[in-house]
């Protein structure tokens, strides 16, 4: 039998393997020719249709991105995203329309709501897997859409109802926003918040959330409170889907129900499993493509609904991984370039043979 | 005698099938302990009970001297209660290092780990000692059975156990990958003082291993031999 003291000071490089990170320049080529080509797009004289069309195409990004956080990076299959993003715009319009206060502290109001309500719906769904989370979070989004159908409130006696399916408008100290003002305001909104999920994602929850999306139960005998995860993993993403909101009321000046449906809860997780769940990249960039496809087109809704299911149908059936996951899958192929080293290169331990 | 782990009483039947009934066991700090029983014993079902996996349905376990009966999975790993799979469930989109940092994060939370300097030197040293250190960025649903066993290996061993309990972690493996593991098992119990309960079914490395071999059989304890 071989010596165990040898065995646990092993001749091997600290400095050997090579870390899988080469690709990293290459997207942040990509990345950085994207967000140039954005920053030069008004510069073309588009009309207004089409800067309204990117300026909502960035906010749903954002929407999708945070549904990533939850759905994609931690596996939590979530049916009422809406849910925070339309908590926040209501609170955003009501906090400025009805009570008055002042824009930033509205929109850091209904961020801070909608975290509020992803760590209760954390906390509801942390005991459940599976298709029952996707259930549990589909019935909050649909209680609450309701609601905002049917609530309306009233500014005083004899006065005018706000609310129901008018909505409630925001109160904006601004008068007419320039197009271009809210495309860059937009697009900057986007890179900051894609920035921080993709560092949310990087750091260490981020690595514990990516585990337990993969073996909740490796990840539990590994020492990881596993419903504080699940309740972190809601309250941020639904932080980001609260900010997104906030930019969409402050865009349209108006909280609609709309803003809690159903179909956009599903257009988030259309844009997750077509651009690659857990990626946060691949829905920022499947949102883009297929909301500036779809709506500069100018399809009716019905069109636009049944095109978003044939593109979830066919993306599930032949890219599971989204256009991300397959594109990391095919360079991770054996000849492809991360994976082009032979198992006999990676180390003679391939197999679990030959211990160094 | 001192008793690390202590169970007393412990019982479990799912729907009408009793699977453990009565039992009471001790592991003193540092011993490796071996429980040998055939297939359908309750060997895993003890072992699921003792880690924090299954609630029993009567009888209390200690640790340390606090009972611990309800306390879960992840808690008894902080609490220096690592466990292995029979059947090893890795993470499909993790490395392998990210793994063991995984459990280095997790595991060492509240007594200053938790940061990414903190684990990488710890989780290189941990891939190293468990020959894993040339897969490490190897996906951990790529790896072969020997590797997975030593990835379970090296993730108990993150939380510097005080007890490490071993649900057949010699089965289906090569005879290098299963002197290697018997080494590593030796090394933690002689130089760490982590004591251990091995499941097995194979009474030759039970008794290689182990002082104390614990023999199940329908659900209670019925001989307890010193090796």
């Amino acid at each position: 039998m071989r010596n165990a003291a040898s065995f646990r000071a092993p001749k091997v490089s600290l400095r050997g393997g090579t870390p899988p990170a080469r690709s990293t320049w290459r997207g942040g080529g990509w990345l950085a020719a994207g967000i140039g080509l954005l920053l030069l797009f008004p510069l073309s004289s588009p009309d207004a249709f089409f800067l309204d069309v990117f300026t909502t195409g960035f906010l749903l990004a954002v929407f999708a991105a945070s549904w990533d956080v939850v759905g994609g990076v931690s596996g939590q299959i979530t049916l009422g995203h809406a849910l925070p993003f339309g908590a926040a715009a209501y609170a955003c319009a009501l906090l400025t329309s009805f009570a008055g206060w002042p824009l930033p502290l509205a929109v850091g109001a209904a961020v801070l709501l909608a975290a509020v309500v992803g760590a209760g719906i954390g906390t509801l769904s942390a005991p459940l897997t599976g298709p029952f989370v996707a259930l549990l979070t589909l019935a909050l989004g649909e209680i609450a859409h309701e609601v905002a159908v049917g609530h309306t409130f009233f500014s005083g006696p004899g006065g005018y109802a706000w609310g129901g399916e008018g909505g409630i408008p925001v109160a904006l100290p601004w008068r007419d926003a320039s197009p271009f003002s809210s495309y860059y305001a937009a697009l900057a909104f986007l890179c900051l918040a894609s920035f921080g999920m993709l560092r949310f994602l990087r750091s260490e929850a981020g690595l514990i959330l990516r585990a337990v999306a993969g073996s909740p139960v490796t990840a539990q005998a590994s020492g990881v409170p596993i419903a504080r995860f699940k309740r972190l993993a809601f309250a941020v993403g639904s932080a980001f889907a609260g900010a997104a909101g906030a930019g969409f009321v402050l865009h349209v000046g108006r909280a609609t129900a709309t803003d809690l449906s159903l179909e956009l809860s599903f257009q988030a997780a259309t844009f997750a499993a077509v651009g690659g769940r857990g990626t946060i990249v691949g829905p920022v960039v499947a949102a883009l493509v297929l909301h500036l496809l779809f709506q500069g087109l100018s399809l009716p809704p019905s069109a636009r609904v049944l095109l978003y299911a044939l593109t979830l149908l066919l993306a599930l059936r032949f890219f599971p991984g989204g256009v991300v996951g397959t594109a990391r899958d095919l360079a991770s192929r054996p000849g492809g370039k991360e994976g082009g080293r032979s198992p006999r290169r990676r180390g003679r331990n391939r197999n679990g043979e030959g211990a160094p | 005698m001192n008793t690390l782990l202590s169970a007393d009483g412990i019982a479990k039947s799912f729907g009408p099938t009793r699977v453990l009934s009565g039992i009471a066991l001790s592991v003193a700090p540092g011993e490796p302990v071996g429980l040998f029983g055939p297939n359908g014993s309750g060997k895993t079902t003890l072992v699921n009970i003792l880690s924090g996996l299954l609630l029993p349905d009567a009888g209390t376990v200690r640790f340390d001297g606090k009972e611990i009966t309800r306390l879960p999975l992840d808690a008894r790993y902080r609490l220096g209660i690592a466990r292995t799979f029979q059947i090893p469930h890795p993470y499909p989109a993790l490395s392998v290092r990210e793994a063991v940092r995984v459990a280095l994060s997790a595991g060492n939370r509240g007594e200053g780990g938790g940061t990414r300097e903190d684990e990488e030197g710890p989780a290189e040293d941990l891939l190293a000692r468990t020959g894993l250190f040339n897969q490490r960025f190897v996906p951990c649903a790529q790896l072969s059975q020997g590797c997975l066993r030593r990835l379970e290996f090296a993730r108990g061993l993150a939380c510097r156990p005080k007890l490490l309990i071993l649900d057949e972690i010699f089965s289906a493996l090569s005879a290098a990958d299963e002197e290697d593991l018997t080494a590593l098992l030796r090394a933690a119990n002689r130089d760490e003082g982590t004591a251990f309960l091995l499941v097995s079914h194979n009474p030759p490395l039970l008794k290689s291993l182990c002082r104390r071999i614990l023999v199940l059989e329908e659900g209670r304890i019925v001989r307890e031999r010193t090796v």
